[in-house]
């Protein structure tokens, strides 16, 4: 065999050998991609499940506490009707008390004059006046403590509502709007509204209680935006599959994550004391739950928040 | 810098110089020369290559690196025709390369160390690439620029007003459509 003969025989076995490298690093690449995207898939499915999980120990959390909230109302609700009973029934001893001791004022000077010493000193020793001024304020600070007490009761049955009331069909959107009517004078001039409010199919609800969901969370909203430039409140309406879908979003302060895994829990309040009662969003679940639907919240810090409602078709 | 772009090097001087001289060089610059395409390998390695070839041949290294970025978008096209497939128009395959073809590398490999591109569509159908790398290999985009030109048979001229290797921290590349 000749030099020229060998010389092209390795140049062939050469070019043999290169394509196979190529076509190997075509295979390699080509798997690689494959396990990225694979791995992509893995790494979603992981965020799913971690979230899914989150939502579902809050669910759980939410659902002990509605238990235990119902149970407390219904054990602190049997003392207050009593409470309150009695109350009304010392209103009505006070009066007659009252007409008691005016009177035995009256009458004292027609008393004999060692009688009438006696009952000045024993006017005197227990105060009576003081007594006759300071319990009708008495009553009313107890009737004002009782009527808190009231309302924290109505509250947590509210957050524990098990049983579907007063149900009807309604429009949804049309509620959306009624609620934006009843904020309009808090509304106007200070936030700017963006509505997206596709039509919805016609369901059965307790249109008074979601009502009462879409004024809680756009009262937040407006409240998260206080200190933005431009505060832009966005609701949104949409059929999804057999789903209806509303988000009500806002560009305001946003919540931190810890933040967030409380907002649904009965009594957790970022406001001031005094400010809020911290049962806004509690009830607002406990309604939404109520309604077979989901509530959730994903909000950034200084970015904004969005609430979004799933509700049933069926 | 990716085995890839001296397996593309190896062949532009094989075909163009011989197997011999590719040997030769290997041998001047004391390397093994085998290269696999994802491995990495020191960038100082390829541009020992590109002057050693440049002295060989007596072309100025900077018309060497023009034209094997010509042939390097040859070698890469022919590796992965899919994006070239994506894309009907040069303008299209140019925008895609930073949001598309980087963003597919970076899923095969970790650290590729891809050059940055910012695109601005300007007046007379031109189109501004805006190039940033710490390799200032800018003489090689433009290269690779013309290799897809010439694929994609589109008559182009570019402009480099703005280069890294004038005190800039990026390069300017103005593609003019003709």
């Amino acid at each position: 065999m000749d030099e020229q003969t060998q010389n092209n025989a390795y140049e062939a076995a050469y070019e043999r050998e290169k394509r196979a490298r190529l076509k190997a690093e075509e295979i390699l690449e080509n798997k690689s991609r494959e396990l990225f995207l694979k791995n992509e898939r893995l790494q979603e499915s992981y965020d799913l499940l971690q979230k899914q999980q989150a939502v579902m120990l809050q669910n759980e959390k939410l659902a002990t506490l509605g238990t235990l909230a119902a149970g407390m109302a219904h054990e602190i609700n049997n003392p207050l009707a009593f409470v309150k009973s009695n109350i009304e029934s010392l209103t009505k001893y006070h009066t007659s008390y009252s007409r008691l001791v005016s009177f035995i004022q009256e009458a004292t000077n027609d008393l004999p004059k060692g009688t009438q010493t006696k009952l000045t000193k024993l006017f005197d020793e227990e105060d009576i006046e003081f007594i006759q001024e300071d319990l009708p304020e008495l009553m009313t600070d107890t009737v004002e403590g009782l009527t808190r007490v009231r309302d924290i009761v109505m509250n947590l049955r509210s957050f524990a509502r098990t049983q579907s009331t007063d149900r009807s069909t309604a429009k949804l959107v049309d509620g959306i709007k009624s609620t934006l009517k009843l904020l309009h004078s808090e509304l106007k001039n200070s936030v700017n509204m963006q509505l997206n409010l596709n039509p919805l199919p016609d369901i059965s609800c307790n249109p008074n209680e979601l009502n009462q969901v879409f004024l809680n969370l756009i009262i937040n909203a407006k409240q998260a935006t206080a200190d933005q430039k431009r505060p832009t409140i966005t609701i949104s309406s949409d059929q999804i599959d057999s789903e209806i879908v509303i988000k009500i979003s806002d560009n305001g302060s946003g919540m931190s994550e810890a933040v967030q895994k409380e907002i649904f829990v009965p009594f957790f309040t970022t406001k001031p004391v005094g400010d809020g009662t911290g049962m806004g969003l509690a009830i607002a679940h406990g309604i939404i739950k109520d309604h077979n639907g989901e509530i959730s919240v994903s909000s950034i810090e200084g970015e904004g928040t969005t609430f979004t409602i799933k509700l049933p078709i069926n | 810098m990716k085995g890839v772009v001296f397996n593309v090097l190896e062949e532009m001087v094989i075909e163009q110089c011989g197997m011999l001289a590719w040997n030769e060089i290997l041998e001047s610059q004391a390397l093994e020369g085998i290269y696999t395409a994802g491995e990495s390998y020191p960038d100082s390695d390829l541009f020992g290559l590109v002057d050693c070839i440049s002295k060989q041949t007596g072309i100025p290294a900077e018309t060497l690196v023009g034209a094997f970025g010509e042939r390097l978008f040859k070698g890469l096209a022919d590796r992965n025709p899919m994006f070239i497939d994506a894309e009907s128009t040069l303008k299209g395959f140019l925008k895609s390369v930073h949001d598309v073809i980087h963003i597919e590398v970076r899923k095969l490999y970790e650290n590729p160390n891809l050059p940055d591109f910012e695109y601005e569509d300007g007046a007379d159908d031109t189109l501004l690439m805006r190039y940033r790398s710490p390799r200032k290999l800018c003489i090689l985009a433009e290269g690779l620029i013309r290799g897809a030109a010439s694929h994609y048979d589109t008559q182009i001229t570019i402009d480099h007003p703005v280069c890294m290797h004038k005190g800039s921290d990026h390069c300017d590349l103005i593609v003019k459509f003709l």
